[in-house]
């Protein structure tokens, strides 16, 4: 579905990320740890098309999305949660909801998708006229999330969706994901949770220092060594 | 006591047009954090325009928004993609002295196309009066001020409930997050920049029947409504009105009551007596 190759890219003529290639199958749970500033971030930014690739090619669905715009990006079905779940605090969780699906091609499904994400997130039900800013953060990340599915994603990109979360949200939240993936949508999973992210990706890639040090399936990157020294930052 | 009514009217028929000009620069405020100081200049050009038609065509002021409306949103338009955006994320100050530097070029431009004498477009409507009970107004201004309220509610409603108000909303909330959601975010500040110049081609034609213009008058368009944006919380629409008509009528019972220059400080008085006691606006910034 994906096929990143050699990517480079960063900020300011300075490459963050340096040869990167990622493979994302269909279906797939797919997890991107690694420690604080390996590049994690910058890595989905720029399959978002918010970060430009200096070199490299990215192909989504067999066609070469390296240089496509942020919209045009996110109307092919890439779709990110992005790290600090970033909802607009001073709009409704309805609102919210509706940004998510205003570009042009789910605007046609908005209202049958927002029943939808509203069913699977009941607590984004019972508050529906609230401001997002006065939701907890837990609360904030299910909107987030609930935002990024109304857009209608078929690769789901989620920027540590735990971090700074009561663990009872973030088992909550893993559970949410893992029922999307079980439903056929294919998600990149960025984490620094290595245990939690290991036990539900299938298959994981681990950046140090904006290169892949490690990958593989997750019972083999956990045992890997450098999969430690990456995130300890030996 | 008519004395006080006549200024309570009149300085409500100007304060709505003052929230009206102010409503065009929050509005570039709130998406794209820049402070446009040819402001006013903009609104003379607006006013200039309907001078042209006039002279050229006998074209009514209200007749030629038609005109002036897609003229102008497309100079805005143009100023905000070939100047400002280029410049756009900035230091603060580069921005101020490119409007600045925008004004001085419209100020001259019409200064060597119109010379430096005062000018008039009229229209039909200009000398006619109303007369409710004690007070008379002017049907200019009331046509200028019911536009005006029409337009803010217009603005208001699309903001709250459009996809377009969304968003515009959303850019000006996190436009990093705005992107991520498939918004253009060039294209939504470049056209809320043209859409806020528009507005000021409407302004212009509302002031133009009754209002000799001079291509110097263009600051103090810019200083009024810089103090009724400030006043009214920068992107609080419904403060920037109230701050309208807060400036309107305080500026017309400064020069009933005082003499007429002491008048004409009295808005500035009273905008720095309020900045001191709510330095965030009249209304909590939404
Ligand atoms: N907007 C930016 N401008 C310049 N440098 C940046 C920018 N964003 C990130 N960087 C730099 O890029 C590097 C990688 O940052 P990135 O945010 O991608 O890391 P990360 O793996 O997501 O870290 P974290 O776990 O803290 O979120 C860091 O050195 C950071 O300082
Ligand atoms: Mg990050």
């Amino acid at each position: 579905m994906l096929e990143v190759t050699s990517l480079f890219a960063g900020y300011g003529g300075r490459p963050v990320l340096e040869e990167v290639t990622v493979r994302i199958e269909k279906g797939r749970l797919v997890g991107l740890l690694g420690a604080n500033n390996a590049g994690k971030s910058t890595f989905i930014h720029t399959l978002s098309g918010v970060v430009p690739a200096m070199s490299g090619r990215i192909v989504f669905e067999g066609e070469d999305i390296t240089t496509l715009s942020p919209q045009a990006r996110v109307e092919r079905g890439i779709i990110q949660v992005p790290e600090g779940r970033l909802v607009f605090p001073d709009m409704t969780i309805r609102e919210n909801l509706l940004l998510g699906g205003q570009h042009k091609l789910a605007r046609p499904k908005r209202s049958q998708r927002i029943d939808e994400v509203l069913e699977l997130l009941p607590r984004l039900k019972e508050r529906l006229e609230q401001k997002a800013g006065t939701l907890s953060g837990g609360e904030q990340q299910m909107l987030a999330i609930g935002r990024g599915l109304v857009a209608g994603p078929k690769l789901l990109m989620l920027d540590e969706p735990s971090l700074g979360l009561a663990p009872k949200f973030v088992q909550y939240i893993f559970e949410i994901i893992e029922k999307l993936h079980r439903e056929g949508l294919t998600v990149l999973l960025v984490e620094q949770n290595l245990n939690l992210t290991l036990r539900h990706a299938s298959y994981c890639y681990v950046l140090e220092r904006g290169r892949v040090e490690v990958e593989g399936a997750s019972s083999i990157v956990r045992d890997d060594p450098r999969t430690k020294k990456a995130y300890l930052g030996l | 006591m008519s004395e006080i009514l006549q200024a309570l009217a009149q300085g409500f028929l100007v304060g709505s047009t003052y929230g009206m000009l102010a409503l065009g620069m929050g509005l570039v405020y709130s998406v794209s954090g820049i402070v446009n100081f040819a402001h006013g200049d903009f609104v003379l050009l607006g006013m200039y325009l309907c001078f042209a038609l006039a002279s050229a065509f006998a074209l009514d002021p209200y007749v030629s928004i038609f005109i002036t409306l897609p003229t102008m949103m497309a100079v805005g338009g143009a100023v905000y993609y070939f100047l400002i955006r280029p410049i756009a994320g900035h230091h603060l100050l580069m921005v101020i002295q490119l409007t600045l530097g925008v004004s001085l070029l419209v100020q001259n431009g019409l200064l060597m196309s119109f010379g430096g004498q005062f000018h008039r477009a009229p229209s039909m409507l200009e000398s006619k009066l109303w007369l409710l009970g004690p007070v008379v107004v002017r049907v200019p201004q009331v046509i200028s001020a019911a536009a005006s309220f029409s337009i803010a509610i217009g603005l208001f409603i699309l903001l709250r409930s459009t996809d377009i108000g969304r968003s515009i909303r959303a850019v000006h909330q996190n436009a990093r997050a705005a992107a991520l959601m498939g918004i253009d975010v060039g294209k939504v500040r470049m056209l809320t920049f043209a859409a806020g110049i528009g507005l000021l081609a409407i302004a212009a034609a509302l002031l133009v029947p009754g209002t000799p213009m001079h291509p110097s008058m263009g600051l103090r368009y810019t200083a009024i409504t810089l103090i009724v944006v400030v006043l009214g919380g920068m992107t609080n629409f419904v403060g920037i009105m109230l701050a309208g008509l807060v400036i309107g009528i305080s500026e017309s019972l400064g020069t009933i009551y005082l003499s007429d220059t002491l008048g004409m400080i009295l808005p500035y008085a009273i905008f720095v007596i309020i900045m001191l006691f709510r330095p965030q606006g009249l209304l909590k910034s939404a």
